[in-house]
C-alpha cells in the first residue's frame, strides 16, 4: 500500500451542477490502485453523482477527470474496465439469472463464465429463476457476481448493501472482499454503514454538502486526527496551532477533533486517538454547523 | 448485440407474428374467394354485355373482414405505440440502461443495433400487413376503383411502411424525451394521429397539382368521369358569372355537385323550379336549363396514374420525419446522463 501506487481515480475541481443544484462541487480526489475505498456522506452528498461521472454515465459540467487513465466516456474500451451498480440493481426482472448471463457473455469481450455460475451456485441462487421473484439480496448478489464476471479493473458500488439484511450484507462484503483478494481490483463502495466499510475499506471518500471534505488512506487519516479532552477553556491556542473540525463545549469540558500539525503539547489536554465512526461523525457534525471557512479547503491540503 | 435485442423484444415479436398470421389466414381465405367470385363474374357478364354496370350489382366484401381490413389503418399507430413507446423508457423508467450501458459495448453501438431491429420489424410488420390488405383488395380495386380514396390509399402499397417505421421512430423519441413508458405511449397516439391527419388532410391533395375539368350538363353517366380510380379532391358549379360559392352548412336546401353542396338558392330560378317540380320526370329538364344558362360542373381531381407518385411521395414524407425522430432519439440518448 505504498502511496507510489498509480491513482485509479484522479479528479481536479470536479464539479456537477443540475438545473437548480449542484450535486458536486470542486471535487478534488484520489484513488490509488488497490484500494477499497469508502464513499461517504449523507443522503444528498453527492455520493451517487460522484460514482456516475466516474462510470460516465453523467457528464461533469466543470473540473477534470480520469478513470484508469482516459476521461469517462461511453466507448466499449472505457467501460469495459468499469464494473458499476447502481443504487437500485437494475436488472431485467422478467428475466432470469441465466439470462443475464448470456447477454453479458454476449455484451463483453472479456466475460468470466465460470466465475458467475461458479458463484450463483454456492449461494443457491436458482438461475432458471426470474429475477423479479428473487429477494433483495439475491439480487444483490447476482448483480455483484455479473458486474464482476466482466473482470473490472475498477468497481464502483452505490450503496449495494443499504436494502439487505444483516446476513446478506455480511455475505455481500464477503464475496467483494474474495473478488478483490483475487485480482487487481480497484474498489469505491458507498455506504451509510460505517461498520461495513471499516471492515473492508482501506481508503475513505468523505462528502458531505456536494463537497469533499477527506480523502486519503484510512490509516494517514485517522494518524492525522486526534481528539483532545480538556477543561472548558479558550482554545485559541489549539486553534492556531491545529485545525479545530468540531468543538463540543460543555460547561465542564470541551471535546476537540483536531487534525494535526505537528505533535500537540498541551499538558491540560488529554489527548487520544480516533476511531474511523468517530472520525466520519465529526466532520460531518462540522458540516452540519456553520464551519470556518479554512475547513473546506482540508480535502484539497492533500 | 442482436441476440440482446432479440431476447429482450422476443415476446412482443412472437405476439405480433402471431397477430399477423391470424390476420393472413383470414385474409387469404377470403381472398381466394372473393378473387374466384369477381372472376366469375366477368364471365357472366362479358357473356351479357353488362359489365358496365357489374360495379352496381356485385358485392364482393364481407361486411366484417370488410371492417376488419379497414381497421388495419391503426396497425402503425399500434406499432409505435407497443414498440416504439417503451424501448427505451423502460430501460430509463426501470433504471436497466445503467446497466445495459455499463456493459462491453458503447452506447452508440447498443442504439444503433437496437434501433436498427426494431425499425426494421416495424417496416416488416406494416409491409405484410399492407402486402395483404393489397393483394386482398385487388378484385375489389378493380371493381370498385376506389384505391385513391383515402381510407384505402392510407392502408395499400407502401405508405403503411412509411408510416410504420415513422410511428415506431416517434415511439422511440417520445421515450427518449420524456423517459416514462405510459406517457411516451400516450404521446405517440396523438402526435401520430394528428400528423397522420394533417397530412392526409391538409397536404396530400396538393403533391402535384390537380387536374381541373369542367364538363357540361348534357353530357352525363359516367361517361365525363375522370378514367379508372382517380381520386376526387373537390367539385362544384360553374356559372356564367364564375365559380358559384357553396354556401354555409344548414342554410336552406342544397344540390350536391360532385361532393360539394351548393344551396339550391344559387340556382337560375328558371332551373330552380325544374329541380323542385317533380324530379322524377324532369331529370332531362334540369340538366338541358342548367346548360342554357350557361353552367358547368367542375371538378378537380388526381389522375389514376398518379396513384404510385403519391404513394411514393407520401412514404418518402413519413420515412423523413422518422429519421428526424431517430436523429432526435440519437441527440438524447448520446448527449444527455444516462
Amino acid at each position: 500500500m505504498a502511496s507510489s501506487d498509480p491513482a485509479v481515480i484522479q479528479t481536479r475541481g470536479l464539479s456537477k451542477r443540475y438545473r437548480r443544484v449542484t450535486a458536486l462541487s470542486d471535487a478534488t480526489i484520489i484513488v490509488p490502485e488497490g484500494r477499497i475505498s469508502a464513499l461517504i456522506g449523507q443522503n444528498g452528498a453527492g455520493k451517487t453523482t460522484l460514482l456516475r461521472l466516474l462510470a460516465g454515465l453523467a457528464r461533469p459540467t466543470g473540473g477534470e477527470v480520469a478513470v484508469l487513465g482516459r476521461r469517462p466516456s461511453q466507448d466499449s474500451a472505457f467501460v469495459a474496465g468499469i464494473g458499476f451498480l447502481a443504487q437500485e440493481i437494475p436488472l431485467y426482472r422478467r428475466f432470469t439469472a441465466a439470462d443475464h448471463i448470456r447477454i453479458g457473455a454476449h455484451l463483453n469481450a472479456r466475460w468470466d463464465e465460470a466465475s458467475v455460475r461458479h458463484r450463483l451456485e454456492s449461494l443457491s441462487i436458482p438461475l432458471g429463476q426470474r429475477v423479479g421473484t428473487l429477494s433483495g439480496g439475491q439480487r444483490a448478489q447476482l448483480a455483484l457476481a455479473l458486474t464482476l464476471a466482466k473482470r473490472p479493473r475498477l468497481l464502483l458500488l452505490d450503496e449495494p448493501v443499504a436494502a439487505l439484511d444483516p446476513l446478506a450484507r455480511r455475505q455481500f462484503l464477503a464475496h467483494l472482499a474474495e473478488a478483490v483478494a483475487v485480482g487487481d481490483l480497484t474498489v469505491v463502495l458507498s455506504s451509510h454503514l460505517i461498520v461495513d466499510l471499516e471492515r473492508i475499506c482501506d481508503h475513505l471518500i468523505l462528502l458531505a454538502a456536494s463537497r469533499v471534505q477527506l480523502c486519503g488512506d484510512i490509516d494517514t487519516l485517522l494518524a492525522e486526527h486526534q481528539v483532545l479532552i480538556g477543561p472548558a477553556k479558550d482554545t485559541s491556542a489549539i486553534e492556531r496551532d491545529h485545525t479545530v473540525v468540531q468543538a463540543v463545549r460543555t460547561a465542564r469540558q470541551t471535546t476537540l477533533l483536531i487534525r494535526k500539525n505537528g505533535p500537540v503539547i498541551d499538558p491540560a489536554y488529554e489527548a487520544s486517538d480516533v476511531g474511523l465512526e468517530e472520525l466520519v461523525l465529526g466532520y460531518m457534525g462540522q458540516q452540519a454547523a456553520p464551519a470556518p471557512a479554512r475547513l473546506t479547503t482540508i480535502g484539497e491540503s492533500k | 448485440m442482436s441476440w440482446v435485442v432479440w431476447r429482450q423484444h422476443r415476446n412482443q415479436a412472437y405476439f405480433a407474428a402471431a397477430a399477423l398470421a391470424a390476420f393472413a389466414v383470414l385474409l387469404l381465405v377470403t381472398g381466394l374467394q372473393m378473387a374466384s367470385q369477381y372472376r366469375s363474374a366477368l364471365t357472366l357478364c362479358a357473356a351479357s354485355h353488362s359489365c358496365d354496370n357489374l360495379s352496381n350489382t356485385l358485392s364482393l366484401e364481407s361486411p366484417a373482414v370488410s371492417v376488419l381490413v379497414t381497421l388495419t389503418v391503426a396497425v402503425p399507430c399500434l406499432l409505435g405505440v407497443f414498440w416504439g413507446g417503451p424501448l427505451v423508457a423502460r430501460e430509463f423508467e426501470t433504471g436497466t440502461s445503467q446497466f445495459a450501458w455499463m456493459q462491453g459495448v458503447s452506447r452508440t453501438r447498443w442504439l444503433s443495433v437496437t434501433l436498427g431491429w426494431v425499425l426494421l420489424a416495424s417496416a416488416l410488420w406494416g409491409g405484410a400487413v399492407s402486402g395483404l390488405v393489397t393483394w386482398w383488395s385487388s378484385p375489389v380495386n378493380s371493381l370498385m376503383q376506389q384505391n385513391f380514396q383515402p381510407s384505402q390509399f392510407d392502408i395499400q402499397g407502401i405508405v403503411p411502411i412509411g408510416y410504420a417505421v415513422f410511428a415506431v421512430a416517434l415511439g422511440i423519441a417520445a421515450g427518449a424525451l420524456l423517459r416514462r413508458t405510459l406517457p411516451a405511449m400516450a404521446i405517440t397516439l396523438v402526435v401520430f394521429t394528428l400528423l397522420r391527419l394533417i397530412v392526409s388532410e391538409d397536404f396530400r391533395s396538393i403533391y402535384l397539382t390537380p387536374i381541373t375539368r369542367s364538363v357540361s350538363f348534357l353530357q352525363h353517366g359516367r361517361a365525363f368521369m375522370p378514367a379508372g380510380s382517380y381520386w376526387l379532391v373537390s367539385g362544384g358549379l360553374v356559372g356564367p358569372n364564375g365559380p358559384v360559392r357553396t354556401g354555409p352548412l344548414g342554410s336552406g336546401p342544397t344540390l350536391s355537385v360532385n361532393g360539394v353542396r351548393i344551396p339550391i338558392a344559387a340556382l337560375p330560378s328558371a332551373c330552380r323550379t325544374l329541380l323542385f317540380e317533380a324530379p322524377s320526370k324532369t331529370v332531362g329538364g334540369f340538366p338541358s336549363c342548367m346548360a342554357a344558362h350557361g353552367y358547368r360542373a367542375v371538378l378537380r381531381y388526381q389522375p389514376a396514374g398518379r396513384y404510385w407518385a403519391f404513394q411514393g411521395i407520401e412514404t418518402g414524407i413519413f420515412v423523413f420525419l422518422a429519421a428526424a425522430f431517430i436523429a432526435v432519439t440519437a441527440i438524447v440518448v448520446l448527449r444527455r446522463d444516462a
